[in-house]
């Protein structure tokens, strides 16, 4: 029987480790999840208070909502998704040929490009994690 | 025109998406994901928001049919739309692991809804014979929430006429009881 992705120690370890090097390039990260796209933690790094469980079935629902309207208005599957709020941005996006979302709180002084290009970077790091280390692909939805 | 909310929900695997697929006019709204718990249910996709889909009863009637994700850890989701709905067409698949109390959680969780219009069961699967069979929710009912006044009908949400006629049995349900309320209202001391 093939392991779940929020199972797999490969997955759980990769993830966390490239979580740790997203808040060494971005200090002002402080809370970043990489959860399954159907809403299972994988890990988490975190410095505040959060019920991580719940933030992982809120990221996967917002991913796939905002997917919904980006095929409602044709314009294909969202890319990324920002949360603006004066006390900080949550950006999330899906780690490239994996159906996983990668997503992170930063403090509001960050600006949106730099915690934009720090969550598509990680991303990919990933991406290529997975992939060096057997990370089995789960097939992604396609609708 | 009038215009009503129904909800669908019930467990991962009962039928809710199909079902909503099979009475919508309009293209759904769906919301699915890769199912990573294939142990639990074995299907590919799972919702994880919502699906939306709406149907015209009549000349006059603009049904939205809302459906929420099986799964509790999306209860978030359920708050949301519990509060926009006023009825609530529940799935159940027979063949479910202790499915007859799944029911009776599903319904304990989503009991507003009873007290905003009306709830209606509709059994799935229970052409496989493995299950509980439809007696057995209807006497559960009875003995453990004799409060809740629920029809109980086997269907097969892939079926629009299955569909349609609990859509309708919801929908007479939820009237009637708006039309009887202010007699009730009256009549209380």
């Amino acid at each position: 029987m093939t392991i779940a992705l929020h199972q797999d120690p490969a997955a759980i370890e990769e993830g966390r480790a490239a979580l740790a090097g997203m808040g060494e390039i971005s200090p002002s990260m402080v809370y970043a999840a990489l959860l399954t796209d159907d809403g299972f933690e994988i890990v988490h790094v975190t410095r505040i208070q959060t019920d991580a469980t719940r933030f992982a079935s809120m990221s996967s629902s917002i991913q796939a909502l905002s997917d919904a309207v980006g095929h409602e208005l044709r314009i294909g599957a969202s890319d990324y998704v920002i949360i603006g709020s004066a006390q900080g941005h949550v950006i999330q996006m899906r780690v490239p040929g994996r159906p996983v979302v990668l997503a992170a709180l930063f403090q509001s002084h960050e600006t949106l490009g730099k915690a934009l290009s720090t969550t598509r970077v990680t991303a990919e790091r990933i991406s290529h994690r997975f992939a060096a280390s057997s990370v089995p692909a789960m097939a992604a939805p396609n609708f | 025109m009038a215009e009503h909310v129904i909800l669908f929900a019930g467990p991962m695997g009962a039928g809710k998406t199909t079902a909503i697929r099979s009475l919508s006019e309009i293209d759904v709204v769906s919301t699915e994901a890769a199912n990573s718990e294939r142990h639990v249910v074995d299907k590919a996709t799972t919702t994880v928001a919502l699906d939306y889909g709406e149907i015209t009863l009549g000349a006059e009637d603009k049904v939205r049919l809302y459906g929420v994700p099986g799964q509790k850890r999306f209860d978030f989701m359920w708050s949301i739309l519990k509060k926009r709905a006023r009825g609530m067409i529940m799935l159940i698949n027979d063949d479910a692991p202790d499915a007859v109390q799944t029911m009776i959680d599903y319904l304990d969780d989503f009991s507003e809804l009873y007290d905003q219009g009306g709830v209606v069961i509709g059994v799935s699967r229970t052409d496989l014979g493995v299950g509980p069979g439809l007696q057995a929710y209807t006497a559960a009912l009875a003995e453990q929430r004799p409060q809740f006044i629920a029809p109980v009908f086997g269907v097969d949400p892939r079926d629009e006429n299955h569909m349609r006629t609990v859509l309708m049995t919801l929908i007479a349900n939820i009237e009637m009881r708006a039309m009887l309320a202010p007699a009730a209202e009256a009549a209380a001391p």
